[in-house]
């Protein structure tokens, strides 16, 4: 860090140092003041004793969608510090780098502020401010007139992130279109929900269910052996699976990684397989030839809890370790030796679902081989194996039955939230994304409502709803995705940043942040489940308005009293908690958070089943794939390799982002402002590149992103590059992220469809790199 | 007397650390008390990679307050606290830091402080209340030490060159490292050693400006330009004697009589030339 950029302006040195000065006195006047307002006891830092109104709320982080609890802590009306909720089961008092980020996100001064009107071509960016009440009015005319001429279904719905709950499920099921969706479905979870399903009844769900501590966290009750395939824990920063691996990684626990890249947890591994891309269903079928050949699997519990293990046991004999090792560039030793090592562990044995899964379009088919293993292994309901996951009790609000039922799914969504036939709008229209068409079933295919907008195939989608997604750096193809929204007759976009996005809308409404606003109850399927609260530490600022006004004011204007009977958020969360014996009052009494009994073992089912499939068992063997003529047992498929010249174009995380939302947050924006680009050392030396050159990307449709800083190192394949998701941004109103790095959404211009799924595989694109100058800053 | 426990085989770069800290403390754009990367070796497929981390490790008998010429720096409760306000801006905190920690912010000082503040008002360092990875622990010495050997032996099954720091190097630290390899591993001198110039600063230089403290705020003022001006010169004049040392160092290290005193006051000389006396991290992560 180079000494003339450090600054500190006058102000916050002055205060700084009468802090310093009197601390003590000034602490213990704090102290006391917060203990009195809230019975908590408070710490705080230097800066901030100035005794004041000292307030604390209680909120779930939306800086990224894992969502800890965590308390707000705000002095005078300004929020100064968020730290985790010790009372919350993923928090447990701790929060990521990204978590910390939550008051710069809120303070922002590159925010939406004020509703706007497009005023040029759309793209353009040019805006006129406007009152709330006239532009609430223009865009229910606009949707109404649409769904006058084509029906609610012809208005899609895309939203994510906290509060994404209002417009995706509520207001979209309230009004009539089953084309609500969320990226974290299609775009992410989709496989993995659909093979989990199919295997053993029932959605992943939010919190991936490994039993990390067992009922004891000691050796003989917690996960002993943990798998990861791409999964890289740490820069994929979730605080409680980064707090549960630490535990299990200082009690001796095994660790097996397989990555092309080394990842920082690869490198705490006790193996890291540094696979070929695209090959892992080759390597997890040779991992089930050698468990099952040589009987190391749970023989009682495959034989009690499972079906179809003749046919597996038939489908993978000739998956030899030698056959895989020749596919996945890894030894037979190597894959012989983690076999016996998950096998040694049985049934504290667990391979993580992970949750970004669309990969190669054929994710479902890996998924299921995934489970499938720990099925043999006895994980399914054991301690220290995979936990079954329950939602808490609570009431929805009561309201009329809803037009249609929604199938927006998403990593956040209860199990089994789309059914087995197709919901029909108000003018008699099913999903227009595919579903049972183009791939089987599964949550709503957000990519795959960009052709409809454009074709009018099967119907014409003409209004567009984007709340919280940053659609040209969460949808493949964005150029695609512009020709699409140059053919709506209207967009209106609730943001909270000027993303690039944005200036495609007619409307635009800043939203406020989740620390500003009260949300739904956040209902976690967990081992233990619970209800957390989400209150607001401060007043929206700015003229920025809370998700659930938004969505209810836009819903009186398209006729859906009935739906929207509450005046206040209060209200309607007062209602909810009602049905729990609770209410807000008592729910921040309770420290935010509400904690059930959970049913997560094998014997908390009695003599029923804890597997809801046909079968009432795990199944090997899938009748119902089988029938539909998809394949009942998992087979690899050989997927394209690089053309010569060309590296195939990976993506992951970096600890201190979230997707394309936390790059222009000044705090995280200065702790990594940048992505790099992950290249072998070798590859980078024949290249004539070097650590810290800058080149352009450009994949096989000439495509380009960049200028990206080159990270030359030996800890990734040289068949493959790698990059931090979300940066490259290309809109201006971003000071901080603006122009930064490389981004890999732009250079995803194809995605191979999973058939079973919906899933859009996007890990099937190529680039070469372009020597470049360094951007001007 | 309060130690911290730093365990770099538990932390896995998250940065939950470096920004509770930043948000704690209200850290400004560029203040910065804590930096993570990663430190790789090897070749595809063998790879070693290792997280490092940079923060002030709070010397028992701490450099950086032997030649503080104000008393801006000065051990409290076994830390080693800075305040601000005294801080003249003479920079030889920043020489004299076996491990490159200071840095100067708008002309002071800054560094870690162990959050006092916070922990006289009861509470917990940032760093350690946010820590997700258990990475970081805070409290009286004999209990962090005993934590601290009760994690190496299961670290030791894992990696047999796994070790703590910071019990007896440089005088002892009031952090305690658990480190799964060598020091070197994790860009920490084997053994490090005060600059040779930090005795000379402080039989010369301190005896001087300890007066000029006694005297008013403008006072100290003047008294820091001249310190300063000193100082410069001094660095200069030191610099030019270590670098003969350096010479010599080699030769000994050439000749198998290394030294590692002489080699942390080369390797401090080499890090002033390089890049202004900031260290730098071999990979940023």
């Amino acid at each position: 860090m180079a000494r003339a950029t450090l600054q500190i302006t006058r102000r916050t040195f002055l205060k700084s140092a009468l802090a310093t000065g009197g601390g003590l006195a000034l602490a213990g006047h704090a102290l006391t003041t917060a203990n009195a307002a809230t019975g908590v006891g408070v710490d705080l830092s230097p800066d901030w004793f100035y005794g004041g109104e000292i307030k604390q709320s209680y909120n779930c982080c939306s800086m990224c969608p894992w969502s800890c609890g965590l308390i707000a802590t705000s002095v005078n009306g300004r929020v100064y510090k968020v730290d985790g909720n010790p009372a919350d089961p993923k928090s447990r008092g701790m929060l990521c780098a990204r978590g910390q980020g939550s008051v710069s996100f809120m303070y922002d001064p590159d925010r939406l502020q004020a509703p706007m009107r497009r005023t040029g071509e759309r793209g353009e960016g040019k805006f006129e401010e406007i009152e709330w009440t006239a532009a609430l009015d223009e865009a229910g005319a606009k949707l109404k007139a649409i769904a006058a001429e084509y029906g609610p279904e012809s208005v899609a719905i895309f939203g994510h992130t906290a509060g994404d709950f209002w417009f995706t499920d509520y207001l979209a099921q309230a009004w009539g279109t089953p084309n609500a969706g969320k990226p974290s479905a299609a775009l992410c979870t989709n496989p993995r929900e659909e093979a989990a399903r199919l295997v053993y009844g029932t959605a992943v769900g939010g919190h991936e269910p490994l039993d990390w501590d067992g009922s004891s966290a000691s050796p003989t009750t917690a996960l002993q052996c943990l798998v990861l395939i791409g999964s890289h824990i740490g820069e994929d920063a979730r605080n409680t699976v980064m707090q549960d691996f630490s535990n299990l990684w200082a009690r001796g626990g095994k660790v097996i990684v397989v990555d092309p890249r080394m990842s920082t947890v690869a490198s705490k591994a006790d193996y890291w397989l540094p696979i070929k891309p695209g090959t892992d269903t080759a390597l997890l079928l040779a991992w089930m030839h050698v468990l099952i050949t040589e009987g190391r699997y749970d023989v009682d519990y495959v034989a009690e809890w499972t079906t179809g293990f003749d046919e597996l046991k038939a489908h993978v004999q000739a998956f030899t370790p030698e056959w895989a090792a020749a596919i996945t560039d890894l030894t037979a030793e190597q894959i012989i030796e983690t076999a016996h090592v998950m096998a040694d562990n049985l049934p504290r044995t667990a391979i993580m679902p992970g949750r970004h899964v669309t990969w190669y379009g054929n994710d479902t088919q890996r998924m299921r081989a995934i489970f499938m293993i720990n099925a043999l292994l006895g994980a399914y309901g054991r301690e220290g194996g995979i936990y079954f996951n329950k939602p808490p009790y609570i009431e929805s609000y009561p309201h009329p039955p809803f037009a249609v039922t929604g199938s927006a799914g998403g990593c956040s969504a209860e199990p089994g939230a789309e059914g087995n036939e197709l919901p029909l709008g108000p003018t008699g229209k099913a999903r227009a994304d595919g579903a049972q068409r183009t791939f089987a079933r599964g949550a709503t295919a957000l990519q795959e409502l960009i052709e409809p907008m454009i074709s009018g195939d099967p119907y014409p989608i003409k209004g567009l709803i984007v709340y919280g997604v940053n659609l040209f750096h969460s949808l493949p193809n964005p150029e695609r995705t512009k020709e699409a929204l140059k053919k709506l007759d209207f967009v209106l976009v609730i943001d909270v940043l000027p993303q690039e996005h944005v200036a495609w809308a007619d409307m635009v409404f800043p939203e406020a942040t989740s620390l500003e606003r009260y949300d739904d109850l956040w209902t976690v399927a967990h081992k233990t489940p619970y209800i957390a609260l989400r209150e607001p530490a401060i007043e929206p600022l700015y003229e920025t308005k809370p998700g659930w006004w938004l969505a209810r004011e836009l819903g009186l204007r398209l006729g859906l009293e009935k739906y929207f009977k509450w005046e206040t958020v209060e209200e309607y969360l007062n209602e909810r908690l009602l049905s729990i014996g609770s209410n807000l009052e008592k729910l921040h009494a309770a420290k935010g958070i509400i904690i059930q009994q959970g049913k997560p073992y094998l014997a908390d089912y009695g003599d029923s089943s804890p597997f809801p499939t046909p079968s009432q068992k795990i199944e090997f063997y899938s009748e119902e794939l089988a029938l539909t003529g998809y394949d009942p047992l998992p087979l690899y498929e050989a997927v394209d390799e690089p053309p010569t010249g060309y590296f195939r174009l990976l993506y992951g995380r970096h600890p201190v982002h979230t997707f394309a939302k936390t790059q222009n947050t000044p705090l995280l924006s200065e702790l990594y402002s940048e992505n790099d680009l992950w290249l072998n050392e070798d590859a980078a030396a024949a290249a004539g590149l070097t650590n810290g050159d800058y080149v352009m990307v450009e994949n096989q449709d000439g495509a380009r992103s960049g200028p990206i800083r080159v990270k030359a190192t030996p800890r990734i394949r040289s068949d493959a590059v790698f990059m931090a998701h979300g940066f490259g941004q290309q809109a201006k109103g971003l000071t901080n992220a603006y122009g930064k790095g490389a981004g890999d959404a732009p250079l995803i211009t194809r995605y191979k469809l999973d058939p079973l799924s919906g899933g859009a595989g996007l890990r099937v694109n190529f680039v070469k790199l372009i020597p470049a100058a360094k951007r001007e800053a | 007397m309060f130690t911290f426990l730093l365990d770099l085989g538990r932390c896995i770069g998250c940065q939950g650390c470096v920004a509770a800290c930043k948000t704690g403390n209200d850290l400004p754009i560029g203040a910065q008390y804590i930096q993570i990367s990663e430190k790789t070796t090897g070749s595809f497929p063998a790879v070693t990679s290792r997280v490092t981390n940079q923060r002030c490790l709070h010397c028992l008998d701490a450099a950086c307050v032997t030649v503080c010429p104000t008393g801006a720096l000065y051990k409290e409760d076994g830390l080693t606290r800075l305040d601000r306000t005294k801080c003249s801006g003479c920079t030889y905190c920043v020489d004299a830091c076996p491990f490159g920690i200071p840095k100067m912010y708008e002309e002071r000082s800054s560094k870690c402080d162990g959050c006092a503040a916070v922990v006289k008002a009861g509470g917990e360092p940032w760093c350690v209340k946010t820590c997700p990875s258990h990475a970081l622990l805070y409290g009286e010495r004999e209990t962090i030490l005993i934590e601290a050997r009760t994690r190496l032996i299961m670290l030791q099954k894992r990696y047999p060159n796994a070790r703590l720091y910071g019990e007896t190097e440089a005088g002892g630290l009031g952090v305690i490292l658990v480190l799964p390899d060598e020091p070197s591993a994790f860009n920490l001198p084997v053994d490090p050693q005060l600059p040779l110039t930090v005795a000379a600063w402080q039989k010369v230089v301190q005896p001087f400006s300890l007066a000029m403290t006694g005297l008013s705020i403008a006072v100290t003022g003047v008294a820091a330009l001249i310190a300063r001006r000193n100082h410069v010169q001094e660095v200069k004049r030191l610099h030019r004697t270590a670098a003969a040392e350096l010479v010599e160092a080699r030769a000994a290290v050439a000749s198998g009589q290394s030294d590692g005193g002489i080699r942390a006051a080369a390797e401090l000389v080499e890090a002033e030339a390089v890049d202004g006396g900031t260290v730098k991290t071999e990979e940023q992560s």
